[in-house]
């Protein structure tokens, strides 16, 4: 079957009765490509792409909340920098105009380029079921590659960030355009000082780099401090040699890309 | 494709007119533009949304119809290549490939035009940098690009021409 809910509470209903036999789709980017090549079998789709309201972007406070149905197009000129440089690199412009904030976080990709840039930006993000609604920090999402805490019927809402932060974000690959990432990480840093460190294709999800940042926390962002907290950043990587790289490299690259964020940002 | 007894109904906008179809819920929108409604101008290479050679417009958007479940157009307007020119006169744009021999063995082409009348819609004065970013979503392994990117700057320029002296939106 193809389900259509018109509402969150409409859609909440369908995965609750359904559970893992219906399987949320939206831009379809990941999914329709994991069908096509039979990695993925759906017995019923709930298309969530006509529910009114869940792409919205709004401003609370310093955060920002951005909506499950939300396209990487529509972040592309957002004023926060990490966010919307990794919006920007994410396939082409036809897989941005399809693909959402959602499907990105439900996907648990490692490669996943906007939930490093994201988890950098003191990311949390609301899951709602028949059962209730629950907060959780974005971090804590991700399981392994393509898994996630999500109950079978549960749906991920919205997802909250920082919105007054100087933030980047690197991103290394073999083309600017439709590419997997080699390696890419993002960091922002509060009014207050604290500074938060997203790592991408170094782990088996996308990584908070949370000894690094515990370090500059504590030591500020002199050049020592720097050196150390890249160190720290390669330290908490676990990267695989793969066609794209291999784990050294990687695990060099995840230390450069650090030192050069957290020198940008001071 | 299966049987008849699963497959649902499809109302959509396509090229400005309304189609109604009956698609099996498991099918792509490529695959209903092409088997059923037999508008076979969209081409398909890859099928997982790599080549941007299925490029198609959906609410004005390019979006790769591969990974479009066709039953998520219903109510939607769908352009493609069909509908781009406006009955047998190419858009400038169109013309201007012609012009600059952008075409070689044609199979991107008319994904590209989808995505470059996109792109001029949204910024009809695009420095080459846009042009090449607006259209990194589409390869072609026949051009180098080059010629493609020429033709489009070509094109941007002279629709800015065409609304300098009065006339704009007629077609070259």
């Amino acid at each position: 079957m193809f389900y259509r809910p018109e509402s969150i509470d409409e859609a909440l209903a369908l995965k609750s009765r359904l559970g893992a036999h219906g399987t949320f789709l939206a831009g379809g980017t990941d999914l329709v490509v994991g069908i096509r090549k039979e990695k993925t079998r759906v017995e019923h789709f709930i298309d969530l792409t006509r529910i009114a309201g869940l792409d919205g972007v709004y401003r609370d406070r310093d955060r920002l909340r951005i909506g499950a149905l939300c396209t990487h197009a529509a972040l592309e000129r957002e004023a926060i920098t990490a966010l919307a440089d990794a919006c920007e690199t994410v396939g082409g412009p036809q897989i941005r105009n399809l693909g959402t904030i959602g499907g990105q976080l439900g996907t648990a990709s490692p490669a996943g380029d906007v939930s490093v840039a994201l988890i950098a930006l003191d990311a949390d993000c609301e899951i709602a079921s028949v059962r209730g609604t629950r907060t959780i920090a974005l971090a804590d999402l991700f399981v392994g590659p393509g898994r996630t805490v999500l109950s079978p019927d549960e749906m991920l809402l919205s997802v909250s960030i920082a919105a007054d932060r100087k933030s980047a974000f690197y991103k290394i690959g073999k083309r600017d355009a439709v590419a997997i990432s080699l390696v890419m990480a993002a960091a922002s840093v509060a009014p207050d000082g604290a500074v938060s460190i997203g790592l991408g294709c170094v782990a088996p999800v996308p990584l908070r780099a949370r000894l690094a940042e515990a370090h500059v926390r504590e030591h500020g962002l002199s050049d020592d401090a720097i050196e150390r907290a890249a160190e720290l950043a390669m330290s908490e990587a676990s990267p695989i040699s793969d066609h794209r790289g291999s784990a050294e490299y990687r695990r060099a690259m995840c230390a450069t890309l650090v030192r050069r964020l957290l020198r940008g940002l001071r | 494709m299966t049987d008849a007894s699963t497959l649902e109904p499809l109302s959509f906008s396509l090229n400005g007119r309304p189609v109604t179809v009956d698609v099996d819920p498991r099918e792509t929108l490529f695959d209903t533009l092409r088997e059923r409604l037999r508008q076979t101008g969209t081409k398909g290479a890859c099928l997982e949304g790599e080549c941007g050679s299925c490029t198609v417009l959906l609410d004005g958007e390019p979006v790769t119809s591969c990974l479009v479940m066709a039953l998520q157009v219903a109510g939607r307007e769908v352009v493609t290549i069909e509908g781009i020119a406006e009955s047998s006169q190419l858009s400038a744009l169109q013309a201007a490939f012609v012009r600059a021999g952008a075409v070689q063995c044609g199979y991107c082409t008319p994904g590209l035009i989808v995505s470059a009348t996109a792109l001029l819609k949204k910024n009809p004065r695009p420095s080459e940098d846009e042009v090449r970013r607006g259209l990194a979503g589409n390869l072609c392994r026949c051009t180098g690009y080059n010629k493609i990117v020429d033709a489009v700057l070509d094109a941007s320029r002279e629709g800015e021409e065409l609304s300098e002296t009065g006339t704009a939106g007629a077609r070259a």
